[in-house]
């Protein structure tokens, strides 16, 4: 799958992250976070999973981190991509 | 709930507050919101184009998540607008709580700091890696709206002093010219010259987040202070990277904004080990060479004079059909 338009998920609060999306020829993921020096490696492998569980092939990626949990990532990372594969 | 103010009296208490904190209340802004608690007004932000500003929140209410969702709300917004990179202009002190927002400091001066939300230009740096060389290098900021012959002749004499010249064209769609046509005719008409880079400088030198009024053109004094900020980003983050020892810039004896630009760069670049070399401008016909020359004569359709002020490439482009469309407007700047 595809990301077709441009979308954003998520605030700029502690324990949250902002995710955006846009489309794009190959798939680009720029990640950053106030906590990247300990989890940078742990959020990566998250995205990384969940972009593969919707098999989004191209778009870029970028998400601005605080310190969100495992789930939160889930979340708003879904949360985004099905808004930005919507036709 | 963070909300829109739009009454008279959410203004006047938007402004009470934000002039409580120190910070000066602009009218200017495309979104201004805020977060009311039992009638009151506790915290407060607004959003011109890419740049936030007047973000506060009230002494009694702060440490918690009100700056969060205020920005949250105007990032959010502008995200709907089509703007993907956002900057904000903030007190010093308040510089690590925006770094905790995932803001990064571009540069600092005294009672401004200007961050961006992101690595953007970390980013826009990497993108130039391979044209990096060592040595002494120069640079150029300029419009080139369009480039003309003292365009030319200032890339000419930089370009014989040092190893190698960077030109940074500005990327800001302000100008009479659009950014692709003025980068095209400043690639062709420097081509020749094998020691010259053509760049662009996204938002992060002379454009409307680090030096909104010089598209103004109108000397107000506030452009003072994000002169200041432009500069001091540019001889603390791009130069260093580019390995640049010399920024070249022409006289300016027409107009008062680039004149006081010159004489900001006088003061601020040097302490950073950034020599300043003003070149005196190039004449024709009795004038200094200037893009705003070009573009008057265009305006009055005397194309005779033109040939006189630009190289041949740029005047191939401006009597191209695609060149004849942007001017045969009878729009200046």
């Amino acid at each position: 799958m595809k990301i077709v338009k441009k979308v954003q998920a998520g605030t700029l609060q502690s324990s949250d992250l902002m995710v955006f999306l846009a489309p794009a020829e190959a798939l680009c993921v720029t990640i950053e976070s106030t906590v990247q020096k300990q989890f940078g490696e742990l959020i990566r492998a998250k995205v990384d999973e969940v972009l593969a569980q919707h098999g989004i092939e191209a778009g870029e990626v970028r998400i601005t981190d605080r310190g969100a949990l495992d789930y939160a990532i889930e979340a708003r990372l879904e949360t985004a991509i099905r808004r930005g594969t919507e036709v | 709930m963070v909300t829109s103010l739009l009454s008279t009296d959410d203004l006047r208490q938007a402004r009470a507050l934000v002039e409580e904190s120190g910070l000066r209340f602009e009218p200017t802004f495309d979104d201004l919101v805020g977060v009311f608690e039992a009638g009151r007004l506790v915290a407060v932000g607004a959003r011109q184009g890419r740049v936030l500003k007047m973000l506060t929140v009230a002494a009694t209410h702060q440490g918690g998540t009100l700056l969060d969702e205020v920005a949250t709300e105007l990032v959010g917004r502008g995200f709907q607008e089509g703007i993907d990179s956002f900057f904000v202009f903030t007190s010093p002190t308040l510089v690590p709580t925006f770094e905790a927002l995932n803001f990064s400091l571009l540069a600092s001066s005294g009672k401004t700091a200007l961050l961006e939300y992101g690595d953007g230009l970390s980013r826009y740096l990497s993108r130039y890696r391979r044209q990096v060389v060592q040595g002494d290098n120069g640079a150029i900021v300029a419009n080139c709206n369009p480039f003309t012959l003292g365009h030319r002749y200032l890339v000419e004499q930089a370009a014989s002093a040092l190893d190698r010249l960077y030109l940074f064209v500005v990327r800001e769609e302000r100008s009479l010219f659009p950014f692709d046509a003025r980068l095209r005719m400043v690639q062709e008409g420097t081509v020749d010259l094998a020691n010259v880079t053509v760049l662009e400088t996204s938002w992060y030198a002379i454009s409307s987040v680090t030096f909104p009024t010089y598209f103004l053109k109108n000397g107000d004094p506030g452009g003072a202070l994000q002169m200041e900020l432009d500069l001091l980003l540019f001889g603390t983050r791009i130069a260093p990277y580019f390995n640049v020892t010399t920024r070249f810039v022409g006289s300016e004896p027409l107009c008062r904004t680039t004149a006081d630009y010159n004489a900001a760069m006088h003061r601020i670049l040097p302490p950073l080990g950034i020599e300043v070399r003003e070149i005196e401008r190039k004449t024709a016909i009795g004038a200094a060479i200037s893009a705003s020359r070009v573009r008057e004569l265009l305006s009055r359709g005397e194309l005779e004079g033109i040939a006189e002020l630009v190289p041949v490439t740029t005047l191939d482009f401006i009597l191209s059909s695609e060149g004849i469309k942007i001017w045969d407007k009878g729009v200046s700047r």
